[in-house]
């Protein structure tokens, strides 16, 4: 008994000491790149369909660094961003890094080079540079372009009777069509906000079409005013699609990945806010519906003097580490990585909408035309701007939104708190 | 003489290394971590700062009352497998076939579990059918905030409670049947039998399934969670480990993941010894 209580002792007088203790931080370079080798983490380069691209953009990089090899590590897509923050804790992490754009790099831009002397002549063929930057400087290149176009089905339209080649202009026209589709048995969208995903895309979707271009503007720029006309009536909106039946059953229930894609493709749903590339986007749905029925609208106008615009942004893109030992040989293997040659495959093969806006895409069928088509115009989405903190609270209040256990008011509140720059 | 002396430490030596090195060290670095700043503030010291912002949070609320929920919800969890053993043990018809049947749900990993889960509870899902033909409105079993817990919970108790049953078969190996025969000889009623001799002559392995069930519970309904819930809707389903694995992989804050890992350590510790001691003490009583 004795012992015990003597091991115990000793146990607490370690916790306890080690509490004042020193603080560890990331250790600067110790390791990285070793002699004439890169590595590589992304999860993309263990897929089949990202085989070719893989390999062009090695062979790409092999003409101007024959010594180099460069190895590339898959790892799983769930646990991607934990791998990578242990990594990063010790300060031993891979030469180049595959980034989802927005929150998770701006996050961890301490951890990154600052590649812009690096990528200058890229600048002009590559768009949706937004993603991977902050305060003026760019941390990756983008590879893929990521966005929410307002996918719709055709076969429905015809069936209820609406023209399916006049999308709706306005939320009115909009809500007129959702009225003949119910007629016709189907919901008017397709909603998964299990994951809190439902609002994300809600709010990028249709975003363009509510908010006046400076509430827009100012909200991408940093400025965010929760309380303004536009933002508040974005969330009113959310309330009142799920309040009046539009969205399909059990939304909160229902997961984005894949439940609510599968809604929209097997017909149950007339409209869906899907993604560009990778997956829920038009190759998917063009498998299900076939290329002719699957049609892209801009966001209807909900609020007088708003333009809506396509909602993208760079979807992945390729970062350097700080403590890689020769930056200029990590940025050259990222300009492989986004070389017009390798982008191309990755479009053909995996379905992404690349960030190369030279790559000829007429031969997808008309919404892939038309997604590329509305690029120009097109401004970052609007939860792309967020902090994961913010995004993750947004998506248990929009759930708290659906079941009524929050008032908008009071979900604006939290938000712009949380939104606030710590 | 003397190294006959030194000898004993010299074989607990390796045993002690091992355990310092890999267990206890890293727990000191854990904790220790737990008092650093993240994000702009990182490695920098921060006093209590991560202990404040967790208590504060109200997802952590929610996690923690989470835990007290469990606590609550043991005696089903320890209940369920105890009657089912005690009807397999009365020999009701087929009980052979029960036997291995309740143990099945035990092989299988909590992913797959929650997947089989996530079809039958889905709104528009087979369970929601059933309940519609007999005129029930459907229930959003994982979408209601009220409900979901109790749903992932119940799935828990439904994926684990074949390994309790089988402890509680053991313990009726060694029931005196003369025990039994003699109250029913008493005219003592099912009930009877159950709570004035069953009961008390099952004290330690119910005591067994007791500390067993409820670190189960604490440990392991992580998967569950992810594939069923992720801790929604409205972060109703956020139990302590769960909210340690998002504020490391998603919110990148691993200090804050460390503090409420020593918050979850000093529960578990807490938990253990209050059920450490009742066991030593019924020991002690038979």
């Amino acid at each position: 008994m004795k012992q015990r209580a003597l091991w115990s002792a000793v146990l607490i007088a370690v916790l306890a000491m080690s509490g004042c203790g020193s603080a560890s931080g990331p250790k600067e370079a110790d390791k990285g790149s070793n002699g004439g080798k890169l590595v590589v983490w992304d999860w993309k380069s263990g897929d089949a369909t990202a085989a070719s691209y893989i390999k062009k953009a090695k062979a790409d990089f092999a003409k101007s660094h024959p010594d180099t090899t460069v190895e590339f590590v898959a790892q799983p897509f769930e646990q991607y961003y934990t791998l990578l923050g242990a990594a990063i804790q010790a300060g031993k992490g891979p030469d180049v890094m595959l980034f989802n754009g927005g929150g998770q790099i701006r996050d961890r831009v301490d951890s990154l080079v600052a590649i812009d002397e690096y990528i200058a002549g890229d600048k002009q063929r590559l768009a949706g540079w937004d993603a991977f930057g902050k305060a003026g400087k760019t941390y990756a290149a983008p590879v893929t372009l990521q966005g929410h176009p307002i996918y719709y089905n055709k076969a429905l339209y015809k069936k209820a009777g609406l023209n399916p080649d006049s999308p709706p202009r306005t939320w009115t026209e909009f809500l007129a069509n959702c009225a003949a589709i119910a007629k016709a048995g189907a919901k008017c969208f397709g909603q998964g906000n299990k994951e809190g995903i439902g609002i994300q895309f809600f709010m990028s979707g249709l975003g363009s079409g509510i908010l006046t271009p400076k509430e827009y503007d100012d909200w991408i720029a940093g400025k965010r005013d929760w309380q303004a006309p536009g933002v508040k009536r974005l969330f009113q909106l959310w309330k009142e699609v799920s309040d009046a039946g539009l969205n399909t059953d059990g939304a909160n229930s229902t997961a984005m990945f894949n439940d609510a894609f599968a809604q929209f493709q097997s017909g149950k749903a007339a409209h869906m806010i899907g993604l560009m590339s990778d997956i829920g986007h038009w190759k998917d749905f063009n498998e299900f519906l076939k290329p002719e029925n699957v049609g892209v609208m801009i966001a209807p106008v909900v609020t007088d003097g708003a333009t809506p615009s396509l909602p993208y942004d760079g979807g992945i893109g390729y970062a350097v580490a700080k403590w890689t030992k020769d930056p200029k040989l990590a940025a050259d293997l990222v300009r492989s990585l986004t070389s017009t040659d390798a982008l191309a495959s990755f479009y053909a093969d995996a379905g992404a909408i690349a960030s190369d806006t030279t790559i000829d895409v007429s031969t997808a069928g008309p919404a892939v035309a038309t997604i590329v088509a509305d690029l120009k115009s097109g401004k970052p989405a609007l939860h792309v701007a967020l902090s994961s903190k913010t995004i993750d609270l947004m998506g248990r209040l929009s759930q708290q939104l659906i079941s009524g256990s929050v008032t908008v008011d009071e979900a604006l509140k939290q938000l712009a708190a949380s939104d606030k720059p710590a | 003489m003397r190294g006959e002396r030194l000898a004993p430490y010299v074989l607990v030596a390796p045993a002690i290394l091992i355990i310092v090195a890999l267990r206890l060290w890293p727990l000191a670095l854990g904790v220790n971590f737990s008092f650093t700043g993240d994000g702009d503030r990182d490695g920098a010291v921060v006093g209590l700062d991560n202990y404040i912002d967790l208590f504060r949070d109200p997802l952590f609320q929610t996690a923690l009352r989470n835990v007290g929920l469990l606590v609550l919800l043991l005696p089903i969890a320890v209940a369920i497998p105890g009657l089912l053993a005690t009807f397999i043990y009365l020999r009701v018809p087929g009980h052979r076939f029960f036997r291995s049947v309740y143990f099945f749900p035990a092989v299988l990993s909590p992913v797959i579990v929650g997947a089989i889960f996530n079809l039958l509870l889905a709104f528009d899902g087979p369970l929601n059918a059933v309940l519609g033909t007999v005129g029930l409105g459907p229930v959003d079993w994982l979408g209601d905030p009220d409900v979901a817990m109790f749903a992932v919970v119940g799935v828990h108790i439904w994926a684990t409670f074949g390994m309790a049953l089988v402890v509680f078969l053991a313990g009726f190996a060694t029931l005196d049947g003369a025990l039994l025969d003699a109250a029913r000889v008493d005219g003592a009623s099912l009930p009877q039998v159950i709570w004035h001799v069953i009961i008390p002559g099952l004290s330690r392995t119910i005591q067994f399934v007791f500390v067993t069930t409820m670190i189960g519970m604490l440990t392991s309904m992580f998967g569950l969670l992810y594939v069923m819930t992720s801790g929604g809707p409205e972060g109703s389903t956020y139990l302590p480990e769960y909210f340690i694995w998002i504020q490391q992989g998603q919110m990148n804050r691993p200090a804050l993941a460390s503090a409420a890992s020593t918050v979850l350590f000093v529960i578990m510790l807490v938990v253990g010894l209050l059920q450490l001691s009742l066991l030593r003490r019924a020991v002690k009583e038979s």
